[in-house]
């Protein structure tokens, strides 16, 4: 197992050396110089330029400049934006990063969970109407044109319905004469969320199987009180009505986006489970008296789960490809909408530096993925 | 079990269907070859379409492409006859009968004026042609690529395999979207550009890991021994064994790829990145930048035909290659049989 | 042997299955009848695809979904199994009647520890209440199979075949069944493996008077564990009778032809030397006696009437000219079993 990840981090790295070589060489071969792009934007002063110029070594040759270029990205200097002048390119991203993190993770759980709740549930019971209903739909979704569907869902709660805000990350009236500040709020919101989800595994890791037959009858209550004690305790405390204005604003980004993407997982668990339902192992589970819905869930399912966790890989890239889109159309202040104003004002570092995190992203996906495979399925585990 | 359980890697079409024995005639006319070919391929296509046709939904997406297809051909012919280039020209038309744009629906103007006064319907059918053009070229490239690639890797292994698949690794890593949206940025991409990178993208990238297992296991079967051994060279082999057993599939994947390359144009196209004349993608985005998109209903033929027109050709493609799926991959069946 | 008469703890009257495919109705099992005292073991045998499966299947009903009952009565302890419905089953499953299956090696689900999988069967029948009490329960099953009782929990990737096998062995003991169904265990391991567990098996049957129903297309594999031996073709059972004496003097040819085709040490000629031909298709049947187009001795009726029963003694076959203790077969009498 330590030899499958080792393998796995060192091809990692290769792609993420990869990825920031080809996003310098795409930036060179753009018709235009960079280097007297950058050191002739009018944005940044005479004197910065000279000095960006000489950490750059935009003067240099090709080959130097890759090396600086290189050597800069892993130290993460991505040198200055042009848009948000005179912030570091870094500084914006990691106050972007977060809230991408955010929107992205909640929802790819959130899809993936009922993606592959539906999945084998339709698999379960072939050719009923709820098979019929969910393909067609979800293949609807799937391949809906992203921007118009998520117009269609701000006209509907935030217009027509008022449910809703329209879009961005908060609601300037209320944050008005605040104390603190979002970024504040949102990473106290973060280590929140983060902690909750720690004290859920570990109470599950704990009550599991106290030496009774059956489900462990603690943990349901214990976790759903700490479910219910977290709004309590953000509502006694002052900035409540702030994280309140940003988790409004949040939820029509993350049920958008969880729409568009649960139906890969679904109909990949579809598929998977078609093919382990004719396992000799389902069949045995079914002999030995066990309910439906534990052979349903605990062989046939289980056993499903491995390609689609597999393949999960590409629904988080969907989904942040996905993430880029909807923040777009929500103006969500994220990775996305960085990268998208990046692009139109012609901001390259920061295009390059949004690029370079975009991928990062993707390889935390692939990291995510081997992780869950390994802790999935025994026949890696012990090797 | 009652009957025999299909080979899992039964491929229909080509000459697949049951392995030829290439020993029988050792100097077999070649128009005769061919036409045992050919009626091994009409074979295997009649089973195929037999149990493609099972699925309802796959079928209604088929027709779904033929309606879309009939919408591009139209376009071509109604403006040679009942459309004025004038009024009715997609891109630099104007309705000059009516007074305000964008002008709701009526009877010359089936789907109203866009703000810029130029008729909806015109736009719809006319991008409806670019999207063919771009879907297919990309779908073209892509399974050119992959196939090549996947025969060729699975045939020789060794370093040129690695090599192909740590590339293929490499590109399935980037987030395709937000490439593009860089690339877009930094060139200037036209309908072929964007088509010839989508394809590039897919034809070194996901398709070719999954045309190149395929055909690892053709690689193994018998009658490819049996043609080497008849004295087949390297590229007589992978041209008329393998690559023909690899169609199937490659069809499958250029359904795929015709999905993403639209979604694609429509995405680029929408965040106002391309040059393009026209295309739905645009047509949304006019609507967009006007502020039209939140007045809901009032305008809604700004947006719905435009994104209908985007959601269904994107899912009949996508459902029609999930149909094929059920053809070309047996576990998938309903019935064993 | 099995001279003293029990009531029967199974009865099986007139079952029939049938299979729905693609090319037409399938008839898989055709009203077999046999009875199975307490502690009694019986084998079915006969060529793949001839119903034996279906049979023992269809006595726990996992019916494949293209599998439909057409009639009879499957009586455990006097009950039907066949009318209960889907919860009243799932408790007579394992708790009355385990199986251990053909493909024991893909029995065990590879994600789960094998204790873990014994132990879920004993949850739901409620054979224990706590898992210490199951986890002990699992180490003395082991134990009786001969398996390290530490080893469960370990996966089953990381057995041998032969561990697996008396872990699938162990698993069906488990919940101490009345009856046991071994449908052709030891097809997938060598030789002296297989030879050891068969025996095991038996000894372990015996001791715990369970009822077993031996699988096998293995005639004599079938003569070393059993009883009685029912023999099937073509979804019929033709002859039942005591292992000894089907063996010493089979009544029916297609018996006797079965047997011949296992090779003797002693190397003396039999009345069928092989058997041509193949056995029907069983979507269209051939009227009469379903081995009359393979049959030495058919003449007209067999050609048009199904044959009954011919007994001697408590031995029947389904025959029109059952084969005579003949002076040929009187010699094998003097073989050892």
């Amino acid at each position: 197992m330590t030899r499958y990840l080792a393998k796995r981090a060192g091809q990692m790295a290769l792609t993420l050396f990869l990825i920031v070589t080809l996003t310098f060489f795409l930036v060179q071969a753009q018709p235009g110089d960079y280097a007297t792009f950058y050191a002739l934007n009018p944005d940044l002063p005479a004197e910065v330029r000279a000095q960006l110029k000489e950490s750059f070594g935009l003067d240099k040759p090709l080959w130097q400049q890759y090396l600086v270029h290189m050597k800069n990205t892993f130290t993460g200097n991505f040198g200055v934006s042009f848009g948000h002048f005179p912030r570091p390119v870094m500084e914006v991203l990691a106050e972007r990063l977060p809230r991408t993190a955010v929107l992205f993770l909640t929802a790819t759980a959130v899809s993936f969970y009922i993606g592959f709740f539906l999945g084998k549930a339709i698999a379960w019971r072939r050719g009923g109407v709820l098979e019929y209903a969910a393909t067609i739909s979800g293949a609807t979704l799937f391949t809906a044109f992203t921007p118009a569907f998520g117009l269609m869902m701000i006209w509907v709660f935030a217009f027509k319905l008022g449910w809703l805000p329209v879009g961005k990350f908060l609601d300037p009236l209320i944050w008005r004469g605040a104390e603190v500040s979002a970024n504040h709020v949102f990473s106290y919101m973060l280590v929140t969320g983060a902690a909750f989800i720690v004290f859920a595994f570990l109470v599950l890791f704990f009550f599991r199987r106290s030496g009774r037959i059956g489900p462990a009858p603690l943990v349901a209550p214990i976790i759903g009180a700490a479910a219910l004690a977290i709004p309590v305790a953000w509502g006694l405390s002052d900035i409540g009505f702030l994280a309140l204005d940003i988790l409004r604003h949040m939820i029509l980004p993350i049920v958008t986006l969880t729409l568009i993407s649960f139906a890969g997982t679904m109909l990949l668990t579809r598929n998977s489970m078609l093919e382990t339902m004719r396992e000799d192992y389902v069949m045995a589970a079914r002999a030995k008296g066990l309910p439906e819905k534990v052979v349903r869930d605990r062989h046939a399912a289980r056993n499903a789960l491995l390609p689609v966790v597999t393949s999960l890989v590409y629904s988080l890239i969907f989904a942040i490809d996905g993430s880029v889109i909807i923040e777009g159309v929500f103006s969500w202040p994220g990775m996305g909408m960085t990268l998208l104003d990046a692009v139109r004002s012609e901001d390259l570092p920061l295009v390059m530096g949004s690029m370079v995190f975009i991928g990062l992203f993707s390889l935390l996906a692939h990291v995510i993925v081997d992780v869950l495979y390994v802790y999935l399925d025994p026949r890696i585990r012990y090797q | 079990m009652i009957t025999p359980q299909p080979d899992h890697h039964v491929v229909i079409g080509g000459p697949s269907g049951s392995p030829e024995p290439p020993l029988v005639d050792l100097h077999p006319g070649r128009s005769q070859m061919a036409m045992a070919r050919a009626r091994l391929a009409l074979r295997s296509f009649r089973g195929g379409w037999a149990i493609f046709v099972e699925s309802r939904i796959g079928v209604l997406s088929l027709a779904t492409i033929v309606l879309f297809a009939l919408m591009a051909i139209s376009h071509p012919i109604l403006m040679a006859t009942v459309w004025d280039a004038e009024v009715y020209d997609p891109v630099t038309g104007y309705a000059f009968d009516r007074l305000e744009h964008p002008s709701p629906p009526n009877w010359r103007h089936p789907l109203g004026t866009d703000p810029l006064g130029r008729d909806v319907l015109s736009q719809l059918l006319s991008s409806t042609r670019s999207e063919f053009i771009l879907g297919i070229t990309a779908a073209l490239v892509t399974v050119g690529i992959a196939t090549t690639v996947g025969a060729v890797a699975a045939y020789y292994g060794g370093l040129v395999d690695s090599l192909f698949m740590r590339l293929a690794d490499l590109i399935i890593a980037l987030p395709g979207i937000s490439l593009l949206i860089v690339l877009s940025a930094l060139f200037k991409l036209n309908l072929f550009y964007l088509a010839l990178i989508i394809g590039i993208l897919g034809g070194f990238g996901g398709t070719a890991i999954i045309l190149k297992s395929q055909a690892l296991s053709i690689r193994v079967k018998p009658y490819i021994e049996a043609a080497r051994v008849a004295g087949g060279g390297h590229s007589h082999i992978i041209l008329v064994h393998i690559i023909p057993n690899l169609l199937p599939l490659s069809l499958l994947y250029m359904m795929f790829t015709v999905t993403g390359a639209i979604f694609a144009e429509a995405v680029l196209s929408f965040l106002g990145l391309l040059d393009l004349r026209m295309s739905w993608g645009i047509m949304i985005h006019t609507a967009n930048t006007g502020g039209y998109l939140l007045g809901g209903t009032r305008y809604w033929w700004l947006i719905v035909p435009a994104g209908a027109s985007i959601t269904f050709l994107c899912s009949a493609f996508y459902l029609v290659g999930r149909a094929l799926d059920e053809v070309v991959n047996p576990r998938l069946r309903r019935h064993t049989a | 042997m099995a001279t003293v008469r029990e009531a029967p703890v199974l009865e099986v009257v007139d079952l029939s299955l049938r299979y729905q495919t693609r090319q037409g109705e399938v008839q898989a099992v055709e009203g077999v009848s046999f009875e199975l005292a307490q502690g009694q073991s019986l084998g079915l045998v006969g060529e793949s695809g001839c119903g034996k499966t279906s049979v023992a299947t269809s006595l726990m009903r996992l019916l494949p979904e293209n599998a439909y009952l057409a009639g009879g009565q499957v009586k455990l302890g006097g009950t039907d199994l066949l009318p209960l419905s889907d919860d009243e089953i799932r408790g007579y499953r394992w708790r009355r009647i385990a199986m251990v299956f053909q493909a024991a090696m893909n029995s065990l689900d590879p994600v789960h520890r094998v204790g873990q999988q014994v132990i879920e069967a004993i949850e739901a029948h409620r054979m224990e209440t706590t898992l210490a009490d199951a986890r002990e329960r699992v180490a003395r099953l082991f134990r009786m199979v001969g398996l390290d009782p530490q080893l469960m929990d370990r996966y089953p990737h990381e057995f041998s075949g032969g561990m697996r096998q008396r872990a699938v062995i162990a698993m069906a003991l488990s919940c101490d069944p009345d009856l046991i169904i071994a449908d052709e265990p030891t097809t997938a391991l060598d030789v002296i493996v297989q030879d050891r567990i068969l025996r095991e098996l038996k000894v372990v049957q015996q001791e715990l008077r369970m009822g077993m129903i031996y699988i096998s297309h293995d005639i004599g594999v079938v003569a070393e564990v059993t009883d009685r031996i029912g023999v099937m073709y073509a979804g019929r059972l033709v002859e039942l009778g005591d292992t000894a004496d089907v063996f010493r003097s089979p009544m029916h040819p297609y018996t006797a032809a079965l047997m011949s085709s296992f090779p003797s040490v002693h190397g003396e000629r039999l009345p069928l030397v092989g058997l041509a031909g193949e056995p029907p298709n069983l979507i269209d049947p051939p009227a009469g006696c379903p081995f009359h187009p393979r049959c030495p001795y058919a003449d007209d009726i067999c050609r048009t009437e199904f044959p009954d029963r011919s007994f001697r003694g408590d031995n029947w076959a389904a025959c029109w000219h059952p084969l005579d203790a003949s002076p040929l077969s009187e010699d094998r009498q003097n073989q050892d079993f």
